[in-house]
């Protein structure tokens, strides 16, 4: 056994609870940055990735077919920026008569295609095979689950053949809704052809609209009637996740700093503490080499089994926490996991990390001589620290306070790294109190008063389901007349386009009573209420370039109205608006309501209520709603989990300074003591020493934290919380949050005081 | 081993049937002894016959296996660890070999701090510590920290600190073992001064001259044992 390897087992086992406390600080530490670059790296991949893999279309592009001809599509190929072409494939808009449950409504996109193979976009196979043959059909299916059912089942066109489902694929470009034979398509009729191209650069939004330009100059003018840009396809991927990705940022930065900091802050003390034993070392006539050997071998060994079992505890949390945020997401072929450099980055990085923050004061021992290292491991300290534990002295305070305030100073390095610790620590714990408020608003924001809530769908033959037989309004008045009714509310969704935009829109048509709750959504301008009025999302508007106030004009087959955006909800989908029934009326004079929103009294029995209307009308399909806000839900639930991890990491790293005080100061406390101080006096000693850092961090992390907070929630692009939300910060939890810091503080530094208070004097003394 | 004259004074520290184990080595087996106030006693012996344990005892800092501790009427074993702070901080004052004075404090405000600890305020503490240190000669040495100290004006701190609360004894371990002789010397001389105005001593020596210098009595310990006790006539 190597003289080096010797005396790093042996320092090892000689210190113990250091060993154990740099262990433990990795351990955590490994586990937050692998849950913190797991989810930024998962947030955005696993699009790119599916993507990638089936050399998605960065355009997928719609021609009308009476307008350019099949030949001069092809030739679009060869255009300068285009990498790959497919098509063109004829494309027809069909309405489904009659199709399996859950296979869309409304209009459907049938694309001719005699393979999913190409240059561009190759849909992936789920089950089945490809069509083959007239009379077949392949699905586009999104989703985690492979329904078995869906083979051999049949869609009826509206004026069209009967088709048999021969397979599912799933198409991360979104190029179709279906799939038949180049001949099938032609019985059809199609009226667009569709190209897909993959560009060479396709970086930016700029990059994929000029190569798009490009491929489709010269082609005759108005020839191209929709394209659909991979952004546009990434945004609907993760339009969820984004809602929440600026705070998962600031927490991985922020779990980063705080790991980081307390990382090298206990290596670096671990071996600025033992300098004097490097001394001895030196002194038994180690070189300069092998001393620095040993220290790195000594936190290197903890480090390691810290990092590994990081690694996996961080492997267990990232899994359900990754399928918490990606709830609700359409994923296709997506799958969503922690890419392999995560792993190998905790792995490595983190040992890495503490090698550094070993190398740098055992280089400077290195350079030390035997005397100089000696000295140095029990010098007293000079300069600044001298004078203001002078200064402090002379004050009113206890002795024990007055010793304890003046500690910090003897280290100053040390003291720095402590404090940037626990301000990062209160700061997160004030930004994820400020988040976590501003969500439950949020959340209650979008919660209805009163008891449960009901989605009551009216039954449509073509989901194969029982139409019913009362009329939209006797409808109504059924649902009214039931018991434990409070509110009822029609709605009708139509595809409606905006006069001067390209996409349609959903808009959603209210009728009935409306719910206060609505009025909470509501961040600028007040709810629709009259005859050509609209309220929409913030991506809706900004998307649209609208604003309250202006007015639009809305078509529907051929009818038109205007309407005045006359309110901003919160959040929403970019692709809908909400409208009045009145509004609907003159658009589409017969319209019907496609559900209605029933609030139930608070207490009502939901099932009686349920029963009975499936009972008078059976083309009624109720479901119960959950209020619930997945975004805040996650917000709050990552919030919690970070603000524990960070919490425990800045208390292991006061617990380790207040530790390696302690081991410095033995000398000094047995003195104290013998001189008369009490154990109590000892714990205040320690632990003011600490919470003065902790009372500073606190107020300078208090003000950061809320800043940080401000600017996150006015930067979420889908959000655009009401100041109400905002203003979260109030003197009860001001003065609380001042406090924090110093808990902080307290809980690391009161074990490690009390055993410093126990020590034995004679046993001290002796050794000294 | 006392005199009648002796017999009269008041008992300070009271040993009775002391063991002190650390496991399998007897540090002390049974110790007995008696020191009265106004005493100087020397306690000699090789090294680790006991006499570091019995000091430390005596001044609380370390409990008995078995066995009676009583310092000026204090029954050291009834007391629980913030009770012998509290004895310490007001029945005995103690000196060591090397000093323990506290780095990062002016050598003022390390006698300052026994009284201040006691929750005495800080300007009255230091007036009280200057007289002390004028008394040893080291008032132009006040302000100046532990490392820029000789030995021996190390040692009159920490005799200063050591009688900043009056103690009822003094306890000196070692007292001159880091100094050189003419440091050594002058330590002497100022315990001799101290025991001669009525100050307990307990002092733990290697060195026969400062045992014949500073002690009426001398104990010699053996294997954890008083291995005799007899009287001295101090050397001048």
């Amino acid at each position: 056994m190597s003289a080096v390897w010797r005396a790093s087992r042996a320092a090892v086992k000689r210190r113990r609870l250091q060993t154990v406390v740099i262990g433990l600080v990795v351990f955590c530490s490994t586990a937050t940055v692998l849950l913190a670059l797991g989810l930024l790296d998962a947030v955005s991949n696993p699009f790119d990735r599916a993507f990638e893999k089936q050399r998605g279309a960065h355009q997928v592009v719609l021609f009308d077919a009476a307008k350019v001809s099949a030949g001069q599509l092809a030739e679009t190929a060869g255009r300068p920026g285009v990498a790959a072409a497919a098509g063109p494939f004829d494309q027809a808009t069909a309405r489904l008569e009659k199709s399996p449950p859950g296979v869309g409504s409304g209009a459907f996109r049938v694309v001719g295609r005699a393979d999913p193979a190409g240059p561009v976009d190759r849909p992936e196979l789920r089950d089945g095979r490809w069509a083959t043959a007239t009379g077949e059909i392949v699905l586009n299916e999104d989703g985690d689950l492979v329904r078995p059912e869906l083979l051999g089942s049949k869609v009826q066109l509206v004026d069209g053949p009967e088709l048999t489902v021969v397979g599912v694929y799933s198409s991360m470009s979104s190029s179709a809704d279906a799939w038949v034979t180049p001949e099938q398509m032609a019985a059809l009729h199609p009226t667009a052809r569709q190209m897909l191209y993959r560009f060479d650069a396709a970086g930016s939004a700029e990059q994929l609209e000029s190569g798009l330009a490009s491929a489709t100059a010269g082609l005759p003018a108005e020839a191209r009637t929709a394209a659909r840009s991979s952004a546009s396809l990434e945004e609907a991927f993760s339009g969820t996740a984004k809602a929440y990705l600026p705070f998962m940022t600031v927490f991985g930065v922020l779990a980063l700093l705080v790991s980081v900091l307390i990382v090298a802050n206990v290596v670096s003390g671990a071996v600025v503490s033992g300098f004097r034993h490097i001394g001895v070392l030196k002194a038994l006539g180690f070189t300069p080499n092998q001393v620095v050997g040993v220290y790195l071998t000594m936190v290197s060994l903890p480090a390691v089994i810290g990092a590994v079992l990081g690694t996996v505890l961080g492997a267990a949390l990232a899994q359900p926490v990754l399928r918490v945020a990606f709830q609700g997401v359409m994923r296709g072929t997506a799958v969503v996991e922690v890419s392999p450099w995560v792993y190998l980055v905790c792995l490595l990085g983190l040992p890495a990390l503490v090698a550094v923050a070993a190398l740098l004061p055992a280089l400077r021992a290195h350079r030390l001589s035997a005397a100089q290292a000696i000295s140095a491991g029990s010098a007293p300290r000079s300069g600044r620290g001298l004078r203001v534990q002078r200064a402090l002295g002379g004050t009113r305070l206890p002795r024990a306070v007055s010793l304890g305030l003046g500690q910090p100073f003897a280290r100053p390095a040390r003291t720095a790294l402590t404090v940037a610790a626990i301000l990062l620590g209160v700061t997160t714990v004030t930004l994820t109190t400020g988040l976590t408020s501003t969500m439950v608003q949020y959340a209650d924001s979008g919660k209805r008063d009163g008891g449960a809530s009901l989605d009551i769908r009216v039954g449509r033959a073509a989901f194969e389901q029982t139409e019913p037989k009362l009329t939209d309004r006797q409808m109504e008045a059924l649902l009214r007349s039931l018991p434990g009714v409070e509110r009822v509310s029609a709605q009708a969704i139509s595809q409606v386009k905006l006069a001067g935009y390209q996409q349609s829109s959903a808009g959603f048509f209210l009728r009935g009573d409306q719910d206060p709750g609505d009025i909470r959504q509501i961040v600028e301008g007040r709810p629709a209420t009259g005859a050509g009025e609209l309220v929409a999302s913030p991506t809706f508007l900004s998307q649209h370039g609208l604003a309250v106030g202006d007015r639009v004009t809305l078509e529907l087959e051929g009818r038109r109205t205007t309407a005045t955006v006359v309110g901003k909800s919160i959040d929403g989908d970019a692709r809908f608006f909400f409208s009045t029934w009145a509004t609907l009326l003159e658009l589409e004079p017969s319209a019907g309501a496609a559900y209605y929103d029933v609030r139930l009294k608070p207490g009502a029995d939901v099932q009686a209520y349920v029963d009975a209307v499936r009972a008078a009308e059976p083309g009624l399909y109720p479901g119960v709603v959950d209020d619930g806000n997945l975004a805040a839900d996650t917000v709050v639930s990552f919030a919690s989990v970070f603000t524990v991890l960070l919490t425990v990491v800045a208390a292991l790293g006061v617990f380790n300074t207040v530790l390696l005080n302690t081991r410095e100061r033995r000398r000094d406390l047995g003195m104290l003591k013998s001189i008369g101080m009490t154990p109590r006096q000892v714990t205040v000693m320690f632990v003011t020493s600490m919470a003065v850092l902790g009372l500073l961090a606190g107020l300078v992390g208090i003000p950061l934290g809320m800043v940080a907070h401000r600017v996150l929630v006015d930067n979420v692009g889908s959000v655009d919380f009401p100041a109400v939300m905002k203003d979260v910060w109030h003197l009860p939890e001001l003065s609380l949050l001042a406090l924090a810091g110093v808990v902080i503080a307290v809980l690391g530094a009161y074990v490690p005081a009390r055993s410093a208070a126990r020590l034995t004097i004679a046993k001290v003394l002796h050794t000294e | 081993m006392t005199t009648d004259h002796d017999s009269d004074r008041q008992v300070v520290v009271q040993l009775d049937g002391v063991h002190k184990e650390y496991g399998d080595l007897k540090a002390l087996d049974g110790v007995s002894l008696e020191i009265r106030a106004g005493e100087a006693v020397a306690v000699m012996g090789p090294s680790g016959c006991g006499k570091s344990t019995l000091l430390n005892m005596v001044a609380g800092l370390d409990r008995p296996s078995a066995g009676t501790v009583r310092v000026n009427g204090h029954d050291l074993g009834g007391l629980n660890e913030t009770g012998l702070a509290l004895f310490r901080r007001r029945q005995v004052g103690m000196i060591f070999q090397f000093f323990n004075l506290l780095d990062d404090l002016p050598a003022l405000d390390n006698v300052a701090l026994a009284a201040q600890l006691t929750g005495t305020p800080a300007k009255q503490a230091r007036h009280r510590a200057l007289e002390l240190f004028e008394e040893l000669g080291i008032a132009d040495r006040r302000n100046t920290y532990p490392a820029a100290l000789s030995g021996g004006e190390r040692q009159r701190v920490a005799v200063a600190r050591a009688l900043m609360n009056r103690p009822a004894l003094l306890l000196a371990d070692e007292p001159t073992g880091a100094l050189d002789s003419r440091s050594g010397e002058q330590v002497m001389d100022l315990l001799i001064d101290l025991n001669q105005i009525g100050q307990t001593l307990l002092i733990v020596t290697h060195d026969p001259k400062l045992a014949h210098r500073c002690a009426s009595r001398l104990v010699e310990f053996a294997d954890g044992r008083v291995a005799r006790e007899s009287a001295l006539e101090r050397q001048l």
